[in-house]
């Protein structure tokens, strides 16, 4: 069964060119969501210049980073959409019916949901 | 040579040949794949259908034999026998194996390999298409066409889904089968099945031909019109009537070749609406259609008689659909390819005018349910970080707005005195909660609420409903205000997403910067309640509580939690917001620091009741689509003085309309009624009863029900006993206890 573990960092909900902007640490990956949200996985705060940023810690997301034959035996027969071609790239869909995420780099993929579908990717990938 | 190569067919082995379909395989033994009807041997008709390999509805003209395949031939009369499971004695049963999904992308998607399709196909690549051609002889069987277009492949390998551009359909014609007496016989084969079987070196015997013969097949041409086949079980000749003289001719054969004309096999066409996709070659051709039979199997597959479709013409079905619908016609192993034209030709004898084919739906082909469900998820539930706690108390899960949530702990009356009396945990991570931030929150939420915003206090909360532009009630939650310009909203575990949709793409809609943030699956939360929740909470380390409708951060067991102080249950309730990896710890703190308050969990079903008491409202139960805040009795809620909000324009006009629908509390003696139980007056149904239980601490049933007509009425009947509408709540109308 595939093993997710916890993935901490830190949320930050700003304007996009807050965003654009904000300085990270070296070993932080910085997964965008959308224009006006990141996640920044291992970063505990930013700086940024909109002083009405949501920044949160979040916990509440699970993972498992996968090689690439392990991503295509795992994931790839379940999810229905075309991955992106570029990489680093971040692709957002359902893997095996869950709200997933993955972020697509040379040679490995970070594979992440919500921690309350953590059981049902867990269960649906073996 | 067959070499050994055997295939088994009821229960006996025979030889095959290379190239052998399954129904060549058994025409060269000498048998017929089914128990008689016409062989097209090109997968358009279900007279070849067999049980290959435990699955029934086979075409077995599309089934390459290989060595050991098992065929059973269905029943004469009477449905295949299915797989049989036995539920008592599931120690042996070994379920289908799992059906493989390979998705791929393509450009140019040609489906038939026939000459049509090998010209659109080099058409296309001339044009730099990429093109996919699939064909059922290279056992890529095309079952679907979905929206997307999404084509559905059966393959030796699993199912294949490829998302394509554009769909060319090519798929050619189908010859027509005969409707006559004795149809139905052995010894049928159109005259492209001829071909093959001669091909093949499977012998005919004495072979006529009716229309124009095969060429390099022996056989003896006869003229006239086709009347009848005669003989049993086997044709043994064939009925002709001389054009001219009606004179019957009868001439003795073993076989009768058939080259009736053809209809477009364009069922995937038909299933493909408006989506990218053409119909090219013989598909695309409008044939003739055959002359409206007068007697005679019409659908084989379903066995519907010309007569049968008199029958229901006579009951005045008369359009195509519902013919189709009332006499079966065309629902079929085939789906009409057999039928099709010939009740097109019937409608038309009748009408004048030839009606359009008949919708096609998925599947083309008959699929096994492994098939159908192959790739396809139910849809997922969430657990919260207290799951395992709540199982480990014995409740009982059931899945509730998305997500596993306890409904009982073994006893909800027990569960329920917890509350009233003592002190008690109920999981409420499952509600949504959004952070909105910016300097235009004040203004964004007074336009999306009907509540005033601007004169929340920093650390205060109110109650709010949630409204479309037709005022008409979509959630409800709390909103607190964490800072002059950010606040936290609370919806409904079941509301959440499209709470969270709603709010979005109102922000987006008004142009105001507001920051929103979902924290729904981040953060968890505990509800105290009761009586004694304000004691439990200063023993672990909040002193300093929240008033009613107050709101502070603090830390709870060394949890830091956002502690929100408000009331669903109808007794002081705290809830506490934290980050989900410290939930266990704080749910196991509050737990044993309340064992001797008498502290226990209460689950969904004793919440049920403890909210109904306190005629609280839940969205989506006790509201209907159309349930404005005057017919909820909630007019309290809403704040007309303002200048605008989502609503407002629709509940200024429908305050105009009559009050003829409402919500209201309902009480009588004895156990409650089931919930949807009619409200009966004077004889008649009036209305409905949304939520009942039998209230443990008043002794007698409460209710909350739609009254449907006005007046409304003081007494009514439900359930053959008297109900007295009375205003809610029912427990502490005062709401000392909340506010305790």
């Amino acid at each position: 069964m595939l093993a997710l573990e916890v993935i901490q960092g830190v949320r930050v909900v700003a304007a996009p060119e807050a965003l654009d902007a904000a300085r990270w640490g070296d070993q932080t990956v910085v997964l965008r969501f959308a224009a006006d949200d990141a996640f920044a996985i291992g970063a505990t705060d930013t700086d940024l210049t909109d002083e009405h940023a949501i920044i949160v810690g979040e916990t509440a997301f699970v993972g498992a980073w996968l090689t690439d034959d392990e991503l295509d035996a795992w994931v790839l027969p379940h999810i229905e959409w075309p991955l992106p071609d570029y990489r680093p790239d971040l692709a957002q869909g359902f893997v095996a019916g869950v709200p997933a995420k993955l972020w697509l780099t040379e040679g490995r993929t970070l594979l992440l949901c919500p921690a309350a579908y953590a059981h049902e990717l867990s269960e649906r990938l073996r | 040579m067959t070499d050994g190569r055997r295939i088994i067919l009821d229960g006996r082995p025979i030889p095959y040949e290379d190239g052998d379909s399954v129904a060549v395989a058994m025409m060269r033994a000498g048998e017929h794949p089914q128990h008689g009807g016409t062989i097209c041997l090109a997968g358009d008709c279900g007279n070849c259908a067999a049980a290959v390999d435990g699955v029934a509805y086979v075409r077995t003209c599309q089934t390459r034999a290989r060595p050991g395949l098992v065929v059973r031939r269905h029943p004469a009369v009477g449905e295949p026998v299915l797989p049989a499971v036995d539920k008592m004695n599931l120690a042996g049963y070994v379920p289908a194996p799992r059906i493989r999904v390979q998705r791929e992308e393509a450009d140019l998607v040609v489906i038939g390999a026939g000459d049509s399709g090998v010209a659109a196909a080099t058409n296309a690549e001339r044009q730099g298409r990429t093109v996919t051609v699939l064909d059922a002889h290279d056992e890529m069987e095309v079952v679907a066409v979905y929206a997307g277009p999404t084509i559905i492949v059966r393959t030796r390998g699993g199912m294949l889904h490829i998302n394509a551009r554009e769909v060319v359909v090519a798929t050619g014609a189908a010859e027509l089968h005969p409707v006559c007496p004795g149809s139905s016989l052995i010894g049928l084969v159109t005259a492209r099945a001829a071909r093959q079987l001669h091909a093949a070196g499977v012998h005919l015997g004495v072979a006529v031909a009716i229309g124009a013969a095969p060429s390099g097949v022996p056989s003896i041409p006869l003229q006239g019109r086709l009347l009848r086949f005669e003989g049993e079980g086997r044709v043994m000749g064939v009925v002709m009537a001389d054009e001219g003289s009606d004179r019957e001719l009868t001439t003795a054969c073993d076989t009768v070749i058939l080259d009736l004309g053809n209809s477009p096999r364009d069922l995937l066409s038909r299933m493909s609406g408006d989506l990218p996709v053409t119909v090219v070659g013989p598909a695309a051709d409008a044939f003739p259609l055959p002359e409206c039979p007068t007697t005679g199997t019409v659908c084989p597959c379903s066995n519907v008689s010309v007569e049968d479709l008199q029958g229901v013409w006579d009951r005045g079905f008369r359009e195509l659909e519902l013919v189709k619908r009332a006499s079966l016609v065309g629902t079929g192993t085939c789906q009409g390819s057999v039928c099709l034209p010939y009740v097109r030709s019937f409608i038309a004898d009748r009408t004048g005018g030839i009606p359009d084919p008949f919708t096609a739906r998925p599947a083309s082909r008959q699929i096994t349910l492994a098939e159908a469900a192959a790739g396809v998820h139910i849809d997922a539930f969430r657990r919260t970080p207290l799951h395992d706690e709540h199982i480990a108390l014995g409740a009982r899960m059931d899945r509730f707005g998305g997500w596993w949530r306890p409904w009982h702990y073994g006893d909800h009356v027990a569960e329920y005195w917890s509350v009233r009396e003592a002190v008690s945990l109920g999981d409420v991570s499952t509600l949504g909660k959004l952070i909105v931030s910016g300097p235009d929150a004040v203004e964004f939420l007074e336009r999306l609420y009907p509540t005033n915003i601007a004169d929340i206090r920093v650390g205060r909360s109110r109650y709010a409903l949630l409204l479309n532009e037709r005022g008409h009630l979509m959630d409800d939650g709390m909103i607190c205000r964490e800072a002059e310009s950010r606040f936290v909203l609370t919806f409904t575990s079941a509301g959440a997403s499209h709470a969270e949709m709603w709010v979005r793409d109102w922000v987006d809609t008004l142009g105001l910067r507001v920051h929103v943030l979902d924290r729904t699956m981040s953060l968890a939360a505990i509800n105290v309640t009761g009586p004694l929740a304000g004691q439990l909470l200063e023993r672990v380390g909040l002193s300093e509580q929240p008033r009613f409708l107050q709101h502070v951060r603090a830390e709870v067991a060394g949890v830091p939690c956002h502690v929100m102080r408000l009331s669903f249950t109808g007794e002081m309730s705290f809830e506490l917001h934290h980050a989900v990896e410290r939930s266990v710890e704080l749910w196991r703190s509050l737990m044993a620091h309340g064992h001797d308050l008498g502290i226990a969990p209460h689950g969904l079903q004793a919440l049920q009741a403890l909210r109904l008491e306190k005629g609280n409202v839940i969205v989506g139960m006790d509201s209907e689509l159309d349930s404005t805040p005057r017919r909820l009795g909630m007019e309290w809620a809403v704040k007309m003085d303002k200048p605008d909000f989502i609503g407002r324009s629709a509940l200024a006009r429908t305050a105009q309309l009559p009050d003829d629908r409402r919500l209201v509390g309902l009480t009588m003696p004895g156990m409650a009624p089931i919930e949807g139980s009619p409200i009966w007056f004077d004889h008649e149904v009036i209305g409905h009863v949304a939520s009942s239980f039998t209230s443990p601490v008043l002794g007698h049933a409460v209710m909350l029900g739609w009254l449907k007509r006005a007046p409304f009425p003081e007494q009514v009947e439900v359930d053959g006993r008297s109900a007295s509408v009375v205003r809610p709540p029912f427990y502490d109308p005062e709401g000392s206890r909340a506010r305790a």
